[in-house]
Formats: C-alpha cells, sequence, structure tokens
C-alpha cells in the first residue's frame, strides 16, 4: 500500500495507547475503509498518488481520529474501577483498624502480589497498576531493611540488591510505558504520601527506634491518604480523557502529600516541596520516555 | 457549515442506530449511506465515524463482527443490539416530539 497511507496508519498505531489485540482490529477497520476509498477514486479515474491523498484528507487527521477512538475504548467498567481502587482499600483498612504493625501486613500482601502477577501474565489491564505499586512494596521495605544489617554485610548485599531491584523497575516500566505512560502514575501515585509518612514517622522514633509499628502514631490519617488513593484511581479509570486522567493523578499525589504534611506537621516546606517536585519528576520522565521510545521505533507497516 | 457539524454531532448516534436497525454495515457503507441518502448534506471527516462506533458497542448498542470477504480481506459489520433498538426508539420519540413542536412555532399564528 501507498506509504503516505501508511505513515498515516502508523500515526495512528502510535498514538491509540490501546490493548494489542484491539488496536490491531482497529487499523485493519480503517485499512479496509482506506481500500473501498481507493478503489472507489481509481475507478473514477485518480491516479493511486492522487487517490491516496485524497483518502488521506477525507479520513481526517490522525491524532483526531485516534485521541477519539482511544476516548471510546478508555473508559473503564465499574467493576474495573472498584478493582483499581481494591488494594487502596485494603492498606486503608490496614491503617485504619491499626492492623499494619501486627503481622497483618504480609497476610494483606499475599493477595496483592498474587493478582498483580497473574495480571500482569493476562494483558495487563489499567486496573492492574495500582496492584503493581503495592506488590513492590516489599521489595522497598526489603532495601530498607539492608540498612539495619551488620556494616560488612549491608554493603555487599546492597551492591546485588541494588542493580537487581533497578533491572526490575526498568522492566516493568518500559512494559508499562509501551501500554502508556499514565499507568506508571497510577502505579505510582502512593508513593508521595508513603515517603511523606516515613519521613515523619522517623522524625518521631530517630532513625535507630524506627519500626513499621511507629506508622500507628499516624494510623488513622494514613488509611484516610489511602482512601483518597482509592477513590482517585477509580475515577481514573472510569474518566475518558487523557487530560483528565492526568489532572486526577497530579492532584491527588499532591493532595495526599499535602494531608500528610498538615496532619504529621513534621514536613517542613522545602521537603514538601521536594517530594511534590519529585513525584512530577516521577509523572514527566515516563511521559519524556514514551515519547522517545515511539519517536526512535523502525517505520511499521500497520 | 461549522453550525451543521454540530447539528450532525448531536445526532451522529441516532443516525449510526437508525442505518444498522435496518440492515448490518460496514463502516465505509454506512458513510455512503448516509451520504447519499441525505444527498451530500451528511458528510464529515471519514475517520470519525469509527469512534461513534466504538463508542456504540462499548455501550451495548451494536455489535462489530468481523467478515472475511475473497482475497482475505475482512470487513467490520455493525449489527443492531436489543438494547440499541430500544435506545433508538426513545431518540426517534424525543426527536418526532421535537420536530412536532418546531412545526408548531413555525407555524403562522392565526389573527
Amino acid at each position: 500500500m501507498a506509504t503516505e497511507l501508511d505513515r498515516y496508519l502508523r500515526d495512528i498505531r502510535e498514538n491509540l495507547r490501546l490493548d494489542p489485540g484491539e488496536q490491531d482490529e482497529v487499523l485493519t477497520e480503517l485499512e479496509a475503509h482506506a481500500e473501498d476509498r481507493l478503489e472507489e477514486m481509481k475507478e473514477a479515474g485518480l491516479s493511486e498518488e492522487e487517490a491516496v491523498q485524497r483518502c488521506v484528507g477525507l479520513l481526517g487527521s490522525a491524532r483526531v481520529v485516534a485521541r477519539q477512538i482511544y476516548e471510546a475504548h478508555s473508559q473503564g467498567t465499574w467493576k474495573q474501577a472498584l478493582l483499581a481502587s481494591m488494594p487502596h482499600l485494603i492498606f486503608a483498612g490496614l491503617f485504619a483498624l491499626k492492623w499494619w504493625g501486627s503481622g497483618w501486613l504480609p497476610v494483606a500482601m499475599c493477595p496483592v502480589v498474587a493478582t498483580a502477577v497473574f495480571s500482569w501474565g493476562r494483558g495487563r489491564p489499567s486496573w492492574l497498576f495500582p496492584w503493581l505499586g503495592y506488590a513492590l512494596l516489599p521489595v522497598v521495605i526489603a532495601g530498607l531493611l539492608l540498612l539495619y544489617l551488620p556494616t560488612g554485610w549491608a554493603w555487599s548485599t546492597i551492591l546485588l540488591y541494588v542493580p537487581l531491584v533497578l533491572w526490575l523497575l526498568s522492566y516493568i516500566t518500559i512494559k508499562a510505558i509501551k501500554k502508556d505512560w499514565l499507568y506508571i502514575g497510577l502505579m505510582l501515585l502512593p508513593v508521595p504520601s508513603f515517603v511523606g509518612w516515613f519521613l515523619a514517622a522517623q522524625q518521631d522514633a530517630g532513625f535507630a527506634g524506627f519500626s513499621l509499628g511507629t506508622l500507628n502514631h499516624y494510623a488513622l490519617w494514613i488509611g484516610l491518604t489511602s482512601l483518597v488513593l482509592a477513590v482517585s484511581a477509580a475515577v481514573f479509570v472510569r474518566l475518558r480523557k487523557r487530560w483528565l486522567k492526568t489532572t486526577v493523578l497530579v492532584v491527588s499525589g499532591l493532595l495526599t502529600l499535602g494531608m500528610v504534611a498538615v496532619a504529621s506537621g513534621r514536613l517542613s516546606f522545602p521537603v514538601f516541596l521536594a517530594l511534590a517536585i519529585l513525584f512530577l519528576i516521577s509523572l514527566s520522565v515516563p511521559a519524556l520516555l514514551e515519547h522517545r521510545l515511539r519517536h526512535s521505533r523502525q517505520p511499521l507497516t500497520p | 457549515m461549522a453550525r451543521r457539524q454540530d447539528l450532525m454531532k448531536g445526532n451522529i448516534d441516532t443516525l449510526l442506530l437508525c442505518l444498522v436497525n435496518q440492515r448490518p454495515m460496514y463502516g465505509y457503507q454506512i458513510m455512503k449511506e448516509l451520504e447519499g441518502r441525505s444527498q451530500g448534506y451528511f458528510r464529515f471527516k471519514e475517520g470519525t465515524l469509527y469512534p461513534a462506533l466504538h463508542r456504540l458497542e462499548k455501550m451495548g448498542l451494536v455489535e462489530g463482527r468481523w467478515e472475511a470477504l475473497s482475497g482475505g480481506r475482512q470487513r467490520r459489520y455493525y449489527h443492531i443490539r436489543k438494547k440499541g433498538q430500544a435506545a433508538l426508539a426513545d431518540k426517534t420519540a424525543e426527536w418526532q416530539d421535537f420536530f412536532t413542536a418546531m412545526n408548531l412555532i413555525f407555524r403562522p399564528v392565526n389573527p
């Protein structure tokens, strides 16, 4: 098929951000439409080149068509919205009931990790990403616990652990970005508030006296921030437009961080600002990476 | 022209449901029918037809089914569903009420 039409369909593919199966169906349908149109134009006496140019013009802007098709597909069901909010609700429950430091954390982590691993291998639906964020929590906690090992052991273990974690995070990030960079934001949503709570609790107990149980001091507030995150994840899944989804991520990340600052009274303004900037950077980097990944790919034949 | 596009935008669902209610159709065929039967009044960027069809499908009003043609080509025919027929009946009644009310206003009043 003519190159200009190939380029048009490739532009659509690059801006669709749908599951591979859905994406292929959309492109096959548009290609069939273009073939019908080209056939008609050639029968009317137009040259191949003229026909392709007119056909692409009649189809309309690739970006607009891709955006509208994305919006037709991007709204999740209420069931998917509930699934996306579930891990946040589990953690809200853990804290609201003050079960965080009393052995219930591993019990809660089992279904979270199992759901994340199971759904990762089954098409990575949008509701998976909040589960994935929490499933990575043991990785972070294990990393923090390494700091408490005897001096010689700590360094050698960290030298092994850090590259392994970086590899795991890069693998997940690249796979998620190939689907849609917004999912990285959905996955990282609890990070600013959780880091904020850890910092606040550590200031209360000091580095040596800090344990996971120290967080129980802020249990109700942590429960409340998790509830806000649960609502945000559900709203994210239900929204159609990308700019609204992005706004939900930014607002809920900053709102929960603000809640940490107000409730704990332990985050100074510079620390709050630094966490907010880090959160915004962590949202922007996947967007930039996605842009680079898309533009570095070889031309595709749809 | 912009006003016509706005009118079209507000009624595209009804138009599409009405056409696929008559018989299952594929995208290009729907576009030709719209253009032909309206004597060129309903003309729009062709690519924007598919978001509307996919939205109706997501709402459970129509169902797209692939049919293979000779030469390995495929076409996606849209079939109306029961929910779509009910929605079309509602929209048609709404449109007829509106049309009647407009006519009553346009009609000159007898002194």
